[in-house]
């Protein structure tokens, strides 16, 4: 007779997140994980130990969108569980792929609020893809083995797992870890397709606006295809920064309410606008009844559930943006071309690349943003954190080559930039790896420093410091009369320099223009984590700025030279 | 008056997760009815709303949950309502029409009532 095999459930964890070829984790133990930590001792999986587990969830998710492989973070439960919601909230709303275990006490007390006792599940239910609660050791192998299945599956997502203690104490069988999983395929439906070639065959003034969607599926080079196909003009959202050559003079940059003018142009004088992995948000349309209102539009996404989500009525394709291009390309017959717009939007393009080399003093945001342009490698990866420094990175960065832009799009998580880097590099240890940082937002994660210097993570941090929550400022000063309210960080603010090289990493501050490009040079030559303090002025605003809910005819310029008309 | 009908898994859970999708599309429900059904380890939902624009709206969002196999609304040709009434008579069960079964409400004035609607 067959002798049944039995281990530990915290062994069968391990196990099976090694069979998952799960590489490196970011956890925080605690009470409830013990089990599962003392296994760990015995892992070949690398493991970050965050100061926080906010950062766990970021670190996973910075992971996950460079690797294109779930990122798995830990967190014990009750207040574990809690700070690490945000970071899965993050991850959700950019749809990236991450396992996120939580401990959780025994289930003979749960429900009766034990010590460090929180309702996890129900916590996480709303902001992650699906999740589980594991009540039945015998489920719990192909629990995890379909927490991974779904958050790959179709449109990525957060998969949340919830483990009492006694479930990690439990006896599991090789059969039941040997059990084979499947989770349901997402449904392709391409009867629409016919329509869309029509449309696109007969466009005078074609567009393509890519989304998240395609620098998931890795659609840039197809997309490209396409649009040469079509003599389009492709415009990104944040969440595609980097997906297609920024450097291409048909590629017209980042839309929306901080765009470039040239791209919203294109949005809102294209006859037909082929959006493909995007779900349309209120920071990309402006004011909705307007937004295509004249247009023609063709969605292609992977959810069906964002077909007419926002914008409604028009040919929706649902599958991933990788096989419906290709599918489009291939069904493409008569390729009308549309030289005029082609040339029309080239030389458009050009007149929007203004110079931004900005010499004047106090140090401008821009300028730190153009150097960084100009000096990072061609396989850097930017992150950013929320507020200005993202968007002036958005609009002013330039992603071509194997660079990458890595910021939260959906949740606006301020904090995200850091941790993400950290994960990252982690994740490509041989590229260069830049968090570009505002002061309000390093405030709110600045203890990963010490993270990054205990696992010796050499990431750069330019911070564009300006001693205000600037964003938050400059809708102050545009929408509410300049009465400025919680936004100044008053003096003395923290010495940037000091905190951290406090915590072992290496730093400098730099005021003056001309000290800009080398700053960065030695930076990125360091081989700990490195932090520049780039004093910025802080009257800068980032401009131009389509206001909420309104219409491109009422952008505030700025400095922005653009004199293509009208958007 | 829109019927949506859900085969979902029997376990727990499954009704937050539904509920919570009409919470968030801010869709209030008029009648649920939440059973066992032909297949084992399955339950069917049965619920009503009133607008039929947010039942579209929020379908495909209940298609795409985990514990969800299907999800589609129903033809139904007329609305009947039911309703279990306390009073000091004492207890009474209704079934009708909506109108009807209104009516009857409005003029025995029960001390507690409980009314569905009810679609067929």
């Amino acid at each position: 007779m067959r002798s049944v095999l039995v281990m530990k459930g915290a062994r069968a964890a391990v196990e099976l997140l090694e069979k998952q070829n799960v590489e490196v984790m970011f956890g925080i133990p605690g009470g409830v994980l013990l089990p599962f930590y003392d296994e760990l001792v015995q892992s070949d999986i690398r493991h970050v130990l965050p100061r926080h587990e906010q950062c766990a969830g970021h670190m996973a998710d910075g992971y996950a969108r460079v690797s294109k492989k779930p990122g798995v973070c830990v967190a014990t439960s009750g207040p574990g569980a809690t700070n690490l919601v945000t970071g899965v909230a993050t991850a959700f709303m950019d749809s990236s792929p991450l396992i996120a275990i939580t401990g959780q006490v025994a289930t003979h007390v749960l429900g009766n609020d034990a010590f460090q006792e929180a309702d996890s599940f129900s916590l996480m239910m709303p902001v992650t893809k699906h999740n589980f609660r594991v009540v039945d050791p015998k489920l719990f192998p192909e629990t995890i083995k379909k927490a991974f299945l779904i958050a790959t599956t179709g449109r990525y997502g957060p998969v949340h797992v919830d483990i009492p203690v006694d479930i990690f104490l439990a006896e599991i069988t090789d059969e039941q870890m040997e059990k084979e999983v499947r989770v349901p395929k997402p449904k392709r439906n391409l009867e629409g397709l016919l329509d869309a070639i029509k449309l696109m065959e007969n466009a005078e003034r074609p567009t393509i606006m890519v989304g998240g969607g395609v620098t998931w599926s890795r659609a840039g080079p197809e997309i490209m295809r396409l649009a040469e196909m079509l003599m389009a003009p492709v415009v990104t959202t944040l969440m595609a920064k980097g997906s297609v050559p920024e450097n291409h003079p048909m590629v017209l940059g980042v839309c929306g309410m901080h765009g470039r003018q040239v791209a919203n142009y294109a949005l809102n004088n294209c006859d037909v606008l082929l959006a493909i992995g995007t779900r349309f948000s209120d920071r990309v349309t402006g004011k909705l009844s307007e937004f295509g209102a004249k247009t023609k539009v063709v969605h292609v996404d992977i959810d069906s559930s964002e077909i007419g989500k926002n914008v409604k009525g028009r040919v929706g394709l649902v599958g991933d943006a990788w096989t419906v291009v290709n599918a489009l390309i291939a069904g493409l017959q008569k390729r009308k071309k549309a030289p005029t717009w082609r040339q029309r939007i080239i030389d458009l393009n050009k007149e929007c690349s203004c110079d931004y080399n900005l010499k004047s003093e106090p140090l401008k945001p821009q300028k730190v943003i153009y150097e960084l342009s100009k000096n990072l490698p061609d396989d850097a990866i930017v992150t950013t954190e929320v507020g200005q420094n993202q968007m002036w990175a958005a609009h002013f960065y330039k992603c071509y080559g194997k660079r990458m832009f890595i910021t939260s799009g959906g949740l606006g998580t301020m904090g995200f930039g850091f941790p993400a880097a950290l994960g990252a590099k982690i994740a490509r240890p041989k590229s260069v790896v830049v968090d570009i940082a505002g002061d309000g937002s390093l405030q709110m994660v600045s203890q990963e420093f010490a993270t990054a210097v205990e696992n010796d993570i050499p990431v750069v941090v330019a911070l564009l410091n300006n001693g205000w929550l600037g964003m938050v400022k400059q809708w102050q000063k545009l929408f509410y009369g300049s009465r400025y309210k919680a936004t100044q960080f008053t003096v003395p603010t923290p010495n940037f320099v000091k905190l951290a090289e406090a915590y072992g990493a290496e730093a400098i501050r730099v005021e003056r223009p001309s000290e800009v490009a080398e700053a960065i040079q030695k930076a990125i030559k360091s081989d700990v984590p490195f932090l520049i303090d780039f004093v910025v002025d802080p009257e800068e605003d980032v401009l131009p700025m389509t206001p909420p809910g309104k219409t491109s005819a009422d952008c505030i310029m700025g400095r922005c030279p653009w004199k293509g008309g009208v958007c | 008056m829109e019927v949506m009908m859900l085969l979902v898994y029997d376990q727990p859970g499954v009704m937050q997760r539904v509920m919570g999708e009409f919470n968030r599309k801010r869709i209030n429900v008029e009648t649920i009815v939440v059973g066992k059904c032909e297949i084992p380890d399955r339950a069917r939902i049965v619920l009503s709303i009133m607008d039929r624009e947010k039942a579209l709206n929020v379908i495909e969002h209940i298609r795409a949950l985990q514990e969800v196999i299907e999800c589609d609304l129903v033809d139904h040709s007329r609305h009947e309502a039911y309703a279990l009434l306390s009073s000091k008579e004492g207890l009474c069960r209704l079934t009708g029409s909506v109108q009807e079964v209104e009516e009857i409400i409005s003029k025995s004035q029960p001390e507690r009532y409980i009314q569905a609607m009810n679609a067929i």
